[in-house]
């Protein structure tokens, strides 16, 4: 690298010069975090503004850490990105919080430390979340929050369509609800299929309740699982935006009310009080009958590797700070997430009934990078939405699409 | 220019008609801006706002307000900037053809060739060892290698245009090549400053990479960033996302319109004539 | 001072839109001073292309050069892969298929781009009420971040709840999968491309018949030449120089558009509209486990695509000013 510096020099000049030119503005730099000073947080929650609960929080325990915070959010698919650069120009935040299966990629690039280096107790978080923030058996984060999928449904649509939604305990019995509410004139269902981390997000239910493994994309269950969802678009039970949908445009589908069911969220709670009518939840069965298991999502605290060790100490306290039971659930609460804590959990579930269905299936979600996975995840996770693409679209059967999705897996 | 007459009004409709094929896209970004969520996704969908909302407009004015005017300097700074760098090299590159102005002309479209994402990794890891990340400047100095080398390719591309006579009689009055520059050859180019500006502050106004990476952070931010509050985790809300894009145009398209105004009073005739 | 500048620009245009005057022999100490004005003029640009320019590009050379993982990425010692990466991706089955969509998008695009461009720059330069304004108008898309304007096309022709079927739907025309079928999505990205480089298009090629002194046509008129005739023989060739331009910086960005196509469709479904650009951007920072060696070689290929590009419009250029 040092060939570089002969260009910085040349870029400093011009940006001094620029700096004369436009007399004030160069001086109100922000500290790096090795210039002291402020503690550095990164998190990818860009929607709350400066005077939100969570910056307020924020703040509060940076005061008790005896630190002032600067805090910045960041859209979330631009911050891994970020953070590996930060990483790498030796810059990181003191404290970044990042969407659980960034941690292994995070960690794999020896950006993170771990929570024994740092003294961090993670013993009370519950394993199936912490799973996905630990790689040979060390810890890289701390949960903050989790949250699962589940299937919305549509009261007013399915009452009216006869169908019990109780009675639905298996693809079976959940595609004959389909076939009534298709024969009512409405929409059966609606998820998100989009070629991105999303899609593989919300086929994992469906795949793991076929009794599948991520080593083995192209197992008879496997491809079960693609074909019921295939079959749902040639049936008209879904609709074919699917494939391109997020799982926000998918909501919004299901906020119009002709969708009977719809797989989505913990984040949605708050919105779904908002739809213009009726709804509930249930888990998302699987194959053979029995909630199947749902992959978790959320974010973990974690603190990342620092030129100078001096400023652990204090980042250990925001950490501790942020992750405790009390801040836990102020944290969740304004998420719309499941707490990581058993205690918690039972707090959320007797301030908010509805939650109870959510804080079970948090209980029965599987991380996404767990089984050891870790950095191998993500090569097996975009052949799979690649072939969940190829299949809805047409373009191969599911078969076809998850052999070639396992050899491309395997390949690299 | 006769206007009363039908034909030319006849035009004005082609014209409307035209134009608003154009824009009906930004119809119906207006549109969604005012549109609740269980209404968004309604099949067949709805092209006026029935039970509209102003729940994103209210969001945006709340909180907005401030990153406007940072995306105003930042704009002005990059138009400035860029055609005091690019019209000096347009004319020579033009005029003055000095061995290896080509190359350099190549150079300059290869320049824009680097992706953008690469460029803003670049300016970040200067950027930090100068602690310029998050200032006004950085981010000008960052949006004008957007607009700089097409600044020069097109003021070379224009300028070869200007006749030779008129600058030899400019060296023959005794004017030197500085003053040449400034009293020939700048106010006969009118037009192209303009379209170069127009370009300059246009990219440096709708920029997102180089403001995310370099000033993603800190107290001048640009309204592109403005638009992420909107975009969480798992959920976007795309009423406040579109009323943003709505509140951030509407100050803009004015300025367009007033710029194209000064443009179009015949900018040949008055260029020379000065 | 006006007539003769008018005079000598008409002639001018008349004979081919030559703008270079032939050198002129001796004086040589003449020259040695225009050549340092020249580069006295130059020199700004020249040291701004050096201070930014050439390590983003040096970087991008380098990284495409080394096999990074994420772990070399942040701590350094990636080892050296010569042009392994290049061979990774041109032996990908995906190249070729990718390769064809990049040069389809980009013609496409530009051909409709320019011609529908030249026909609105045509068409407003006839002062008629509003004209000003409505040109002004057209440039409004501009303003609008791309993540806007391309999330509200992926919004217009969504299969389900989309304006566009809905619209064809009335005249009975079958559901359209736009962006959800590998046969249309690559159609329906070049639609929404199209329709963002217009106004570029516009602005530059307006300014340049601005630049076209109403005389030429003037003395064409009295010669009872049609419109269509004065189009070809009069503003077409004058306008070289500008539409050369236009059409290279055109090409330039259209080969470089990712994320319009990113955001519309994510280059599916199945790589349906998948360009060298979009390819690139998901080897290196689509992924939960970035791939920055490969992707930095897709890169570079397209900047050899420009560079080719290039240096058939200086070529042309060269041969232009010869004649």
């Amino acid at each position: 690298m040092t060939g570089l510096s002969r260009r910085r020099r040349l870029a400093a000049v011009a940006v001094t010069a620029l700096c004369a030119l436009a007399g004030a503005g160069c001086s109100s730099t922000t500290d790096g975090p090795s210039d002291g000073g402020a503690y550095l947080v990164w998190d990818p929650y860009p929607q709350f503004a400066d005077d939100s609960e969570w910056v307020a929080l924020l703040k509060k325990c940076g005061t008790s850490a005896g630190v002032t915070v600067e805090r910045t959010g960041y859209d979330t698919t631009d911050l891994t990105n970020k953070a590996l650069l930060a990483a790498q120009q030796g810059n990181s935040p003191d404290v970044l919080i990042v969407d659980n299966p960034v941690i292994s990629t995070l960690a794999e690039a020896g950006a993170l430390t771990t929570t024994e280096e740092n003294k961090l107790d993670v013993s009370s978080m519950e394993a199936n979340l912490l799973g996905a923030g630990q790689r040979d058996g060390r810890t890289y984060g701390v949960p903050i929050g989790a949250n699962t999928l589940a299937l919305y449904y549509n009261k007013d649509l399915l009452t009216a369509a006869g169908v019990d939604p109780a009675s639905v305990k298996d693809w079976t019995s959940l595609t004959a609800a389909l076939t009534k509410v298709k024969a009512k004139g409405k929409k059966g269902i609606t998820f998100s299929a989009i070629g991105t981390e999303e899609g593989s997000f919300q086929f994992l239910p469906w795949f793991w309740g076929s009794g599948a493994q991520l080593t083995a994309l192209d197992s008879p269950q496997a491809v079960s699982a693609l074909t019921l969802w295939t079959d749902w678009l040639k049936q008209g039970h879904s609709p074919n935006s699917v494939i391109n949908n997020t799982q926000t445009t998918s909501w919004q589908e299901f906020a119009t009310g002709d969708y009977a069911f719809a797989e989505n969220g913990t984040w949605q709670l708050a919105n779904a009080e908002k739809l213009g009518f009726a709804y509930g939840t249930i888990a998302i069965p699987a194959s053979a009958g029995g909630p199947a298991p749902a992959p978790t999502g959320g974010e973990f605290v974690s603190i990342p590797v620092q030129n100078k060790t001096d400023r652990y100490a204090a980042s250990q306290k925001l950490v501790a700070c942020l992750t405790s039971a009390d801040n836990l659930l102020t944290t969740d609460t304004t998420l719309s997430y499941v707490a990581p804590v058993a205690a918690v959990q039972e707090r959320q579930a007797a301030a908010d009934p509805k939650l109870k269905v959510w804080v079970e299936a948090v209980r029965a979600a599987k991380g996404r990078t767990g089984d050891n996975l870790g950095t191998k995840y993500p090569k097996i996770s975009e052949p799979l939405w690649t072939a969940v693409q190829a299949a809805l679209s047409g373009a191969k059967s599911p078969r076809e699409a998850l052999t070639a999705a396992q050899a491309a897996a395997t390949a690299r | 220019m006769t206007t009363s007459t039908p034909r030319v009004w006849w035009k004005t409709a082609v014209g409307l008609v035209l134009t608003g094929l154009m824009l009906f896209p930004v119809y119906w970004m207006i549109n969604v801006s005012f549109t609740r969520d269980q209404d968004m996704r309604a099949s067949p969908p709805h092209l006026f706002p029935t039970n509209g909302t102003l729940d994103g407009y209210r969001a945006v004015l709340d909180q907005q307000l401030p990153y406007l005017g940072t995306s105003f300097l930042v704009g002005l700074g990059t138009v400035a900037l860029t055609v005091a760098l690019a019209a000096p090299a347009g004319y020579a590159l033009a005029k003055l053809r000095p061995p290896g102005g080509p190359a350099l002309s190549f150079v300059l479209l290869i320049a824009q060739m680097i992706p953008g994402i690469i460029m803003a990794m670049g300016f970040y890891a200067v950027y930090l060892t100068l602690g310029v990340l998050n200032t006004l400047p950085g981010l000008i100095l960052a949006d004008s290698t957007l607009a700089v080398p097409f600044a020069v390719l097109i003021f070379t591309a224009f300028m070869s245009g200007i006749p030779d006579e008129l600058l030899q009689a400019a060296v023959v009055d005794g004017a030197g090549r500085l003053r040449t520059f400034w009293s020939v050859v700048l106010p006969v180019s009118r037009n192209s400053v303009v379209t170069v500006s127009l370009f300059a502050f246009l990219w440096s106004w709708s920029d997102f990479i180089f403001a995310s990476t370099l000033a993603g952070g800190g107290d001048h931010q640009p309204i592109t960033i403005g638009i992420y509050h909107y975009i969480g985790n798992n959920n976007q809300q795309w009423n406040a996302i579109m009323a943003t894009a709505v509140v951030a145009s509407v100050p803009a398209a004015v300025l367009l319109v007033l710029a194209q105004r000064y443009v179009s009073t015949g900018v040949t005739a008055g260029a020379v004539k000065d | 001072m006006t007539s003769t500048t008018r005079k000598s620009t008409a002639t001018r245009g008349r004979g081919g839109a030559a703008n270079t005057a032939p050198p002129r022999p001796g004086a040589s100490r003449v020259r040695r001073s225009h050549r340092r004005w020249a580069w006295g003029f130059l020199a700004p640009v020249t040291l701004y292309l050096l201070a930014f320019y050439a390590y983003p590009l040096y970087r991008n050379v380098e990284l495409s050069l080394r096999e990074y993982t994420v772990r070399s990425f942040v701590q350094g010692g990636a080892p050296f892969a010569g042009l392994d990466n290049y061979r990774t991706v041109l032996t990908d089955p995906a190249f070729w298929p990718t390769l064809t969509h990049t040069v389809v998008f980009t013609a496409a695009s530009l051909a409709f781009q320019f011609s529908i461009g030249m026909a609105l720059a045509l068409f407003f330069r006839q002062h008629f009420p509003l004209s000003g304004t409505l040109r002004a108008l057209i440039l409004v898309p501009w303003l609008l971040p791309l993540i806007v304007s391309a999330s509200t096309w992926s919004w217009l022709l969504n299969s389900d709840s989309g304006l566009v079927n809905a619209a064809l739907g009335v005249v009975g025309v079958d559901q359209v999968n736009w962006l959800t079928s590998p046969g249309w999505s690559l159609t329906s990205v070049i639609i929404a491309n199209i329709w963002i480089g217009i106004p570029f298009n516009l602005v530059v090629l307006y300014s340049g018949l601005q630049a076209i002194p109403t005389e030429v046509y003037e003395a064409s008129a009295l010669d009872g030449a049609t419109g269509w005739q004065r189009f070809w023989s009069i503003t077409f060739p004058l306008l070289r120089p500008v539409s050369a331009i236009t059409l290279l910086l055109g090409l330039i960005y259209t080969l470089k558009v990712f994320d319009i196509i990113w955001i519309m469709t994510r280059g599916g479904p199945t790589d349906s509209s998948a360009t060298l650009a979009t390819w690139s951007y998901r080897l290196g920072f689509g992924n939960l486990l970035p791939e920055f060696g490969p992707g930095a070689a897709v890169g570079n290929l397209l900047i050899v695509m420009a560079l080719i590009a290039g240096l058939v419009y200086i070529r042309i250029q060269r041969r232009q000013n010869l004649r």
